[in-house]
């Protein structure tokens, strides 16, 4: 079965036509799914930005990963939830759009690492100094807020393409 | 000079033209936008939940909000630009659109309810900068942030879906 033929099939279901016909679900699902994002983007600005070495530094790596870890987790549980239910939606826009699949690339290597990479360092028994792991890397901390910036931009251009 | 006169000067204005011609321009700006409101709203929530009486990395409200506000007016910054840029490319639809008006009040709301708190409640700070819960002012001005900037987001998204393009 083809994406095309997946998504027309999923675009005629009753659960998707209710979700398009009424006319507030949409919107407040990207409403809700924006929210998310900020959530998601001011913890990974901290987190990431403590990782690299020039914000909180007075704060241990530890304090602020146990802080900001949950919240990523809800909010990207929260994403997955809004995003699934926008696909279902409109599956054609989505499922046959190159960017939603590299978006969807982009996010599960970010939460990868931030749930189970970071998670690891929450752990470390570092006196309040980066820890010298990989996971710790300030490389890859700047690396990981480039994702996400590129991950928003994903997802605001599938609209357009 | 009418309001009508000017928004139509603007519509009609060269920048608006190459917004509206580049086909990437509008998308662009709108991806910044939402960047920019992303860090907005990502780090005013984290010291208005402090504010409000929720524990942040660190213990100090003082420290807390002198470290992420920089952040955040950057961003509003940003978004104020980007967004300027967007109602340029459409001036009429725009300014005829209820939620974008209402968010637009929401926003100066927003403004005020952070003066006052930076002109009463902050200057205290020194009193209650490690006080768990916060006073209760302090709880108020978080809260009705929260509430502001929440029903701005909403706002905005549904600008997308309610702007008539057709005026006659």
């Amino acid at each position: 079965m083809s994406i095309a033929t997946f998504a027309d099939w999923l675009y005629a279901t009753p659960f998707s036509s209710a979700i398009r016909q009424t006319t507030w679900i949409i919107p407040d699902l990207q409403a809700i799914h924006i929210l998310s994002i900020a959530v998601v983007i001011g913890s990974a600005l901290i987190t990431e930005l403590r990782l690299a070495g020039v914000l909180a530094t007075d704060c241990p790596v530890q304090e602020v990963l146990r802080r900001f870890l949950p919240w990523m987790r809800i909010a990207l549980v929260v994403l997955l939830g809004t995003g699934l239910l926008l696909v279902v939606a409109e599956p054609g826009r989505t499922l046959g759009n190159a960017l939603f699949w590299i978006k969807m690339v982009l996010v599960a290597g970010a939460s990868l690492v931030t749930l189970q990479a970071r998670k690891g360092l929450v752990r470390s028994t570092g006196e309040g100094g980066i820890t010298d792991s990989p996971e710790s890397s300030r490389l890859l901390a700047w690396f990981m807020i480039l994702v996400w910036v590129a991950v928003i931009f994903c997802g605001r251009f599938i609209a357009y393409t | 000079m009418t309001i009508e006169t000017i928004l139509r000067q603007i519509d009609e204005s060269p920048l608006a033209a190459s917004i509206r011609e580049n086909v990437n321009a509008f998308p662009l700006l709108e991806s910044l936008h939402v960047l920019a409101i992303a860090i907005v709203f990502g780090t005013i929530l984290i010291v208005d939940l402090r504010l409000v009486g929720l524990p942040a990395h660190r213990r100090s409200a003082q420290k807390l909000t002198a470290e992420l506000l920089p952040f955040t007016w950057g961003a509003f910054v940003v978004a104020v630009i980007t967004g300027s840029l967007l109602f340029v490319s459409n001036p009429v639809a725009y300014a005829n659109n209820t939620e974008f008006l209402l968010k637009l009040v929401l926003i100066a709301i927003a403004g005020l309810n952070m003066v006052w708190f930076h002109s009463t409640t902050h200057r205290r700070i020194a009193e209650w900068d490690e006080d768990m819960p916060p006073p209760t002012a302090a709880r108020v001005s978080g809260a009705m942030s929260l509430v502001l900037w929440t029903s701005v987001i909403v706002l905005g998204r549904w600008i997308g879906f309610t702007l008539e393009t057709m005026f006659f």
